[in-house]
């Protein structure tokens, strides 16, 4: 829960730090013409990093295939294992996602700039969620 | 190699997720060191490029931000009492550029004409690949000797002649192609040190007095912006300013060596620090990412390890394993790199921009492979890092323990 907290909250603060990149009024030409490197490519390059969520996501189900199965075993159900799994994510992502709302009324930015992570993350989330009915069968 | 392809194939290959991970926080890291990189190489070069004018005795022209041009009050009489006072009273370096003329060539591009005085020459001592040194002597009426960029010599050799029907004189003149600059030859903004105007598409035209005594107010007004005044004292500085401000009611700033070494130190060397600093911090955080990444690659392939450990796979073995496999991973990188580079330096010939074509071994001009160079360094630095982490990893785990898992 930490790792995947941890994961979201870098995504949401490289975001705010472009956006936030972008007001600064710098009187240095050479500052300006290094920053421009990142924000031009603002939503390639935060979507790029987003893939450290894959990747947790990944390596999360691969350790847990065994857990899966035997809940199955024991009489779970793939849907509600594919629930909880959503559910748990999404009770991760939207504090994050309303932390960084919050943080960008308090810099007096769009309340929107960064919605298009949380549709990302969510896409990211069902995507994996599929993965857990490959371990129905071990 | 036999052991190295199938632990390639049969272990990281089959988490590909993993690599691919890899491969983009070093994408990354890649991206932010080639910008730094490029930043300071190229502010360095531009230092490098003024400092033959940072010298005692010395003063750059600069408008002040806070004087109103009002081109009604400036005319003809007003910059040639200036002139005069500057020819009578200063050696003077003139340079001024920018001015863009349609003149066929190979390439398709626009031409910028630049125009020096015999000083500015002096001080900048162009390399030329072919050709000699122009003459400030010619005659007005005939053809005015010139200097062309490379990309300029196929259409127009050394020898041949260029008719233009305008210019800054008013009428159409001749130039003779006397020598070829050699390839990137540049020329650095004094207020923007890493920003470079290529004289590939460029003419640089000889200006001497009489040419001046001919030439439209935009060229002697561009030309005094950053007109460099040689071997002079404050006091005289600070008549000229007078003259100029007396003629043409523009109020000029005069920087000395020491104004400039102060300029240097406070807005240059504080933006280096920054920019050195945001980029260590990020390569930082990437690197711990990425070390997250190889040591959530080893939780998942430790029964693989482990039970190739307990076959007889040595741990120096795996350790050059592990470095073949990230050298390629950032092998990979580095072309992505290069190709992204490569691609933005053929942008500008696509979009004819001619003040920022260059020539390269691929496109790419020397600033770049060094730039490169550094990348392939910092990509070392986390490798290291990387595969020293997974190795400690892998050797804190009993084999046993690991196979079991």
């Amino acid at each position: 829960m930490l790792e995947l907290s941890f994961a979201y909250i870098l995504c949401f603060s490289l975001n705010l730090l472009l956006d936030y990149v972008k007001t600064l009024d710098l009187d240095s030409y050479l500052l300006k013409a290094f920053l421009k490197n990142f924000i031009d490519y603002q939503p390639l390059v935060v979507s790029l990093f987003t893939f450290i969520v894959i990747v947790f996501h990944y390596q999360m189900l691969q350790r847990k295939k065994v857990e899966i199965f035997c809940r199955i075993l024991v009489g779970g159900t793939v849907f509600n294992i594919t629930t909880r799994y959503i559910r748990d994510s999404l009770t991760i992502l939207i504090p994050v996602y309303l932390l960084s709302v919050l943080a960008n009324a308090y810099l007096d930015f769009n309340f929107f700039s960064n919605f298009y992570l949380v549709l990302i993350l969510i896409t990211y989330i069902l995507i994996s969620a599929r993965q857990v009915r490959k371990y129905e069968n071990f | 190699m036999k052991i190295f392809r199938f632990i390639v194939s049969k272990i990281f290959l089959r988490k590909a997720i993993l690599g691919i991970g890899m491969i983009l926080l070093l994408c990354m890291a890649n991206y932010i060191t080639f910008a730094a990189a490029r930043s300071i190489l190229s502010t360095f070069q531009g230092y490098q490029e003024t400092k033959y004018i940072n010298q005692e005795g010395i003063y750059i022209a600069n408008l002040d931000p806070e004087s109103h041009m009002d081109m009604g009050l400036i005319n003809e009489n007003g910059t040639h009492a200036v002139y005069d006072y500057l020819n009578n009273n200063f050696n003077y370096a003139f340079y001024t550029d920018g001015f863009i003329v349609s003149i066929p060539n190979t390439d398709d591009m626009d031409i910028s004409l630049g125009y020096m005085n015999e000083e500015y020459y002096k001080l900048n001592q162009f390399e030329l690949s072919q050709g000699a040194d122009v003459d400030f002597n010619y005659q007005f009426d005939g053809e005015i000797p010139v200097l062309i960029g490379k990309g300029l010599s196929t259409t127009y050799p050394v020898g041949s002649t260029i008719k233009m029907e305008e210019s800054v004189l008013g009428r159409s003149i001749t130039l003779k192609v006397q020598g070829v600059l050699k390839q990137n030859a540049y020329h650095s903004n004094y207020y923007a040190l890493n920003s470079k105007t290529y004289y590939n598409f460029s003419i640089l035209v000889p200006v001497n007095e009489e040419f001046m005594n001919h030439a439209n107010i935009d060229l002697r007004l561009n030309g005094l912006m950053d007109i460099t005044i040689l071997q002079s004292t404050k006091e005289q500085i600070a008549d000229l300013g007078e003259v100029i401000k007396d003629n043409l009611g523009l109020i000029f700033n005069f920087f000395s060596q020491q104004e400039n070494y102060d300029y240097f130190n406070e807005y240059y060397l504080h933006a280096l620090k920054i920019i050195c600093i945001i980029t260590f911090i990020l390569l930082v955080v990437i690197t711990c990412l990425s070390v997250w990444n190889a040591l959530v690659g080893v939780r998942l392939m430790l029964k693989d390890f482990t039970i190739n450990l307990l076959v007889g796979l040595s741990y120096s073995k795996l350790k050059k394993i592990f470095y073949g496999y990230f050298g390629i991973l950032s092998f990979i990188n580095l072309i992505v790199i290069f190709i992204i580079t490569a691609f933005d330096r053929y942008g500008c010939w696509l979009r004819k921009d001619a003040t920022f074509a260059t020539y390269g071994l691929f496109g790419l001009i020397g600033m770049d492979w060094l730039a490169l160079l550094l990348v392939a360094a910092s990509d070392i630095l986390i490798g290291v890092i990387v595969v020293e982490s997974m190795l400690w990893k892998i050797k804190k785990i009993p084999i046993s323990l690991g196979v079991l898992q």
